[in-house]
């Protein structure tokens, strides 16, 4: 198939943010297969060298980031509140809903002094970069969400926070996040 | 609300969707051979089913269907020059 390039030809300073910096939405959907390629590859690199132990290191990448992220939302100990300002950090690309099987009442269970909540994730970029790299679900690439999911609620919540994997599947993906009350 | 479909005619009865679904919608009409549903709202479209069915007999209607951008082909033969 042959790739057509248009010339971008323009002046340009250093100093000047330009309005457009060239390409349609192809390219950038493009350059977003590289890197999918690219970080697929690193991942299963990383596993093939580190093991187990690869899934720690990315979770830990995952969370800091996630810690970054839930900086930029107001703290809260409503954890629905909490989870509505997370959809948004998390955006589009990240899409989950709070899920409950038909028989259960309410989203949230109370456990002595945790609160555990399922959550759907619809849309996930991380499952199509596995599925692009023709990769297993639930490998260190999915432990970068695991992380940044629980750092963000740590650090809106201020609590303590893991996340479990359900199930994984090709449209969605089931996770159950457990939060410790009572500090860190 | 989520609706299933099962092809009765491609379903073979193998019964994988009914091991591979997490949240019991499926079970085997041992009689006739051949996967019914019987708890749909305990759906959550991961299709996993899907995956697994050899016969591609399934079908979920009404959906939040993910982004695939994986599978666009145009793209994967421009890319294959790349990478
Ligand atoms: S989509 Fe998932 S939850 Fe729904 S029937 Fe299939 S395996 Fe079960
Ligand atoms: S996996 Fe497909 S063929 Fe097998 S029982 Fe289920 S619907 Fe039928």
């Amino acid at each position: 198939m042959e790739i057509e390039r248009e010339e971008i030809k323009g002046d340009f300073k250093p100093e000047l943010i330009p309005s457009e910096t060239g390409g349609d939405i192809e390219d950038y959907e493009e350059a977003l297969h590289v890197l999918m390629k690219f970080v697929g590859s690193m991942a299963s690199a990383l596993e093939q060298v580190s093991g187990r132990g690869a899934n720690a290191i990315v979770y830990q990448a995952g969370k800091r980031m996630g810690h970054e992220a839930g900086k930029l939302t107001e703290k809260t100990d409503n954890l629905e509140k909490a989870l509505d300002e997370l959809g948004e950090i998390l955006g589009i690309d990240f899409y989950f809903e709070m899920w409950k099987p038909s028989d259960q009442e309410g989203y949230t269970i109370e456990k002595g002094d945790e609160t555990v909540v399922k959550l759907l994730f619809m849309d996930c970029v991380v499952r199509q970069t596995l599925r692009r790299t023709g990769l297993p679900q639930k490998g260190p690439l999915c432990y970068l969400l695991y992380g940044y999911m629980v750092g963000a609620v740590e650090e809106v919540m201020d609590i303590k926070g893991k996340l479990d994997i359900d199930h994984v599947g090709p449209n969605a993906c089931l996770k159950t996040l457990t939060i410790k009350w009572g500090g860190k | 609300m989520t609706t299933i479909k099962v092809d009765e005619d491609a379903c073979v009865g193998c019964g994988s969707c009914v091991e591979d679904c997490p949240n019991d919608v499926y079970e085997l009409d041992q009689e006739h051979g051949k996967t019914v549903v019987v708890n749909s709202e305990d759906c959550m479209a991961c299709l996993s089913c899907h995956e697994i069915c050899p016969s591609q007999a399934l079908e979920h209607d009404n959906i939040h269907v993910a982004k695939r951008l994986y599978i666009d082909r145009k793209v994967s033969n421009a890319l294959k020059k790349i990478i």
